[in-house]
């Protein structure tokens, strides 16, 4: 990385359709402004996010790994978010076992309503990632 | 060239192999593996996990990167392996008679210039056994000897506080002259008293395959054995017979994409292993070898049998990892005696 | 104690009245003391069953595999030698519906006041010694070789797996021998709890661990020794991908490959972690991934960390009854929810 570029935590945001994806588009058209560090996977229910989506979002190089899905309570699918929370839960775990900073996963539950809430959780996180530098523990080694 | 070099001053003669990057085996987490020689090196190993065979054959090596930009050709740089010498010590001699086997299967009808740009800058410098490393052991049966030279470059003999040192090619003599006055000359006395050592290793006993020249046409003749099958029962079909064998050397090439848009990532050759299901595995999903004892088969014909017919002698060195090492044990001296005793 | 004579009459009986048509079990092996897996399929053979310290190998690998072949037919079931880990196996095989209660015979053996030997600890004891034989003696194992025998106390020798054992006696069994007695080792997750101890940091952690995985060969004996990695398809392969000749350049190129083939360290990590999460609540810690491993990786601190979770967040114990749910396909409303913004 060269001097003149600064480094921005690269985040994929796994964003479950009904709620997350749906808070974020509200952050952008309340002109809410918050960092672009995030590349955002719109997917149908946290509940569907796989740890192996997890897993190779890190091998292909992300810094930071946001899944964010509705409350708890209000999910589409009456309880995909609880199957995320306990999955996920283990998955989290299992990157602070092996020596992963805890900082580089994270969860929330952001409803469709909460535009401000998601721009928050963005920055929160680009904040917590940036002091920890590129993420290469995981990351293949590939051109 | 033979010459005597007091262990203490090993590490001493490593430190003056100018030019030369050394490995030594060395212990991490309960592994014997061959790591960057440390200052204080000591060859007090039992035979490593692992042959040495990654030297010159890495377990995963790059071939070139591409790139794809539609509507231009394709972009492809070529990667080469690092140069530098390397000087490999403490060669066990089984692991020794398998780099003349890797160099003819490399060499033989396409000649590998990844193996070759590894192989021609290594040497590989011995250390004679007195004793059988494993009672898997099987050397004596297959050729080979516990004191053997071939496909080393220096032999080591272990005399107490001394080595003797035996030149085998003419790298090994540049290896010990390096050395200078650290290697002592070798006296009648010392040369009497590695022949001791060396005629007390070759006595030792060891199990073996009952009839090694017998075994090709042995094992030709009992392709059909339902003993196959019956031996490989235990077998969990993992790759640990066959990525420890010092002279596997299949493997596969893979194209590692690492972006769409445009298309790039890179060629790699890893190795591959007859023990994996998919292996053999058609397109059409048709296998051909489908079962535990026609994988077993296979490994077991290519060390005693087509090898034997392709270059005109045996592959297997009688290192005995695939035998100490396998998760059931199934031991492939027993699995050639009692194919061929069946004939 | 195991009567291992009550064992062989057990084993003939079930053959000859045809009640089962086959029994896997342990024989006398060729690699030293090791004994080795074995189906039998005649009241003749039940003689050459043998149980001892050298029995690793969890059983019911042989059945899953066996279920795999394309000459599987349902019929009379099949008995199976299990110690008490392998029939916590043989629950969760049949929780998953791999297979059905009355398609298998479970021979309990029960590990109370035994457990089998490590490896790797008795190479540490005895250093260059291989022996002959290794067998039960009280609270001892009895390494025999050519020239003698040695008579070590068995919690020195003994694999963690079983020093810490939940269940020494067979829970799922139609008949079990050996005694019930409770055992008097290490607590759950001991081993677990000492690595914590030690390698305290993250920094530490990831030390630790990089170099475990940068040393993984890619045998996938672990994967290959493991009756929970039934999956046709690993996520490491990619053998069902239908080429044809029409197939393009970019969509062979394309397919979806989590994890290459390489044995790079990033690769390899990715390979163990996703292991490592799908046995969460399904590894029976068995820990024959661990023994395995040429190169030593404890492979067990992995899915023992992942099943002291399950226990302690979710109150998840893999192996406890047929009738359980899936770790992952469940969950509670109380599931704890601290660590979501």
């Amino acid at each position: 990385m060269s001097a003149q570029t600064p480094y921005e935590p690269k985040i994929v945001a796994f964003l479950c359709k009904w709620c997350s994806s749906a808070g974020s588009d509200l952050a952008g058209v309340s002109r809410i402004q918050y960092p672009a560090n995030a590349t955002p996977i719109t997917v149908a229910c946290s509940g569907g996010v796989s740890p192996q989506f997890v897993l190779s979002a890190f091998h292909k190089g992300a810094d930071g790994v946001l899944v964010s899905g509705c409350h708890i309570g209000d999910c589409h699918y009456m309880e995909g978010n609880f199957h995320a929370r306990r999955k996920l839960y283990l998955v989290k775990e299992l990157l602070e076992f092996t020596g992963v900073e805890p900082d580089r996963f994270r969860m929330s539950w952001v409803s469709a309503a909460e535009g401000a809430k998601f721009a928050q959780v963005v920055r929160d996180f680009v904040e917590d990632l940036r002091p920890l530098g590129p993420q290469d523990k995981l990351k293949a080694e590939r051109p | 060239m033979e010459a005597i070099l007091d262990k203490k001053n090993l590490n001493d003669w490593i430190a003056a192999l100018d030019g030369w990057d050394a490995y030594a085996p060395a212990l991490e987490d309960g592994v014997w593996s061959y790591r960057p020689a440390s200052a204080n090196a000591a060859l007090a190993h039992p035979n490593t996990v692992q042959p040495p065979k990654g030297f010159a054959f890495p377990q995963r090596e790059i071939f070139f990167r591409f790139e794809q930009i539609k509507g231009e050709a394709p972009r492809l740089t070529p990667v080469q392996p690092e140069p530098g010498r390397r000087v490999v010590f403490g060669v066990r001699p089984c692991d020794g008679r398998a780099v003349p086997r890797m160099d003819r299967v490399f060499a033989d009808h396409v000649d590998d210039g990844y193996y070759r740009a590894r192989r021609k800058d290594l040497a590989y410098v011995g250390l004679a056994c007195h004793k059988p490393q494993s009672r898997h052991c099987f050397c004596k049966s297959v050729g080979g000897s516990p004191v053997s030279t071939e496909g080393l470059d220096v032999l080591l003999t272990d005399l107490g506080e001394r080595y003797f040192a035996l030149a085998v090619t003419d790298v090994g003599k540049a290896l010990m002259q390096a050395g200078g006055a650290l290697f002592a000359k070798a006296g009648a006395s010392e040369r009497k008293a590695v022949e001791q050592a060396h005629a007390a290793a070759v006595a030792q006993p060891q199990r073996g395959v009952a009839d090694a020249a017998a075994a090709p046409a042995a094992l030709k003749a009992g392709f059909d054995s339902p003993l196959w099958e019956e031996l490989a029962q235990g077998c969990i079909g993992c790759g640990i017979c066959t990525f420890l064998c010092p002279t596997c050397h299949c493997f596969d090439i893979n194209d590692e994409v690492t972006g769409a848009a445009p298309l790039k990532g890179q060629r790699v050759r890893t190795w591959d292993t007859c023990q994996f299901p998919d292996f053999t595995m058609h397109s059409s999903g048709h296998n051909p070898r489908d079962t535990l004892g026609s994988r077993l088969r296979q490994r077991v014909s290519h060390k005693f049998r087509y090898f034997h017919e392709n270059f005109g002698m045996l592959q297997c060195t009688g290192c005995g990892r695939c035998v100490s090492q396998c998760p059931v044990g199934i031991d492939i001296v027993q699995v050639v005696n009692r194919v061929a005793g069946s004939i | 104690m195991i009567d291992l004579g009550a064992l062989h009459t057990q084993v003939r009986d079930i053959l000859e009245t045809g009640e089962v048509r086959a029994v896997v079990g342990w024989r006398r092996g060729s690699r030293g003391m090791l004994a080795e897996p074995v189906t039998i399929a005649t009241p003749e053979e039940a003689e050459t069953l043998v149980w001892d310290p050298t029995c690793f190998h969890n059983l019911s690998l042989t059945l899953v595999e066996e279920r795999k072949k394309p000459s599987w037919r349902p019929g009379k079931p099949i008995a199976v030698v299990a110690k008490g880990c392998d029939a916590r196996s043989l629950t969760v095989l049949m929780q998953e519906n791999c297979f059905r209660r009355d398609e298998v015979y479970v021979i309990g053996v029960s590990c109370a006041g035994s457990g089998v030997l490590d490896e790797r600890k008795l190479a540490q004891r005895l250093p260059g010694v291989e022996p002959d034989s290794a067998a039960f003696d009280g609270d001892a194992f009895v390494c025999a070789t050519a020239g003698g025998e040695d008579r070590i106390p068995a919690r020195e020798l003994m694999a963690d797996r079983c020093l810490e054992c939940r269940d020494a006696h067979p829970k799922l069994n139609n008949v079990v021998f050996g005694e019930a007695q409770p055992r008097a080792f290490d607590p759950p997750f001991a081993a677990l709890a000492r690595f914590e101890q030690e390698q305290v940091g993250v920094a530490e952690r990831w030390q630790f661990w990089q170099r475990q995985f940068e040393r993984c060969i890619r045998c996938f004996a672990c994967r290959s020794v493991c009756p929970m990695c039934y999956c046709e398809e690993c996520v490491v392969d990619s053998i069902n991908m239908a080429v044809g000749a029409d197939t393009t350049a970019a969509e062979k190129a394309n397919r979806i490959r989590w994890i290459e083939r390489s044995a790079s360290r990033a690769d390899n990590i990715g390979y163990h972690m996703t292991r490592a999460l799908h046995l969460a609540g399904r590894c029976i810690d068995c820990a024959e991934c661990e023994r395995v491993c040429p190169v030593n990786i404890p492979l067990r601190l992995l899915n023992n960390k992942l099943e002291r979770e399950a226990r302690v967040a979710f109150g998840y114990e893999p192996g406890a009854s047929i009738d359980l749910p899936a770790l992952v396909a469940s969950f509670r409303d109380d599931d704890p929810n601290h660590f979501i913004r």
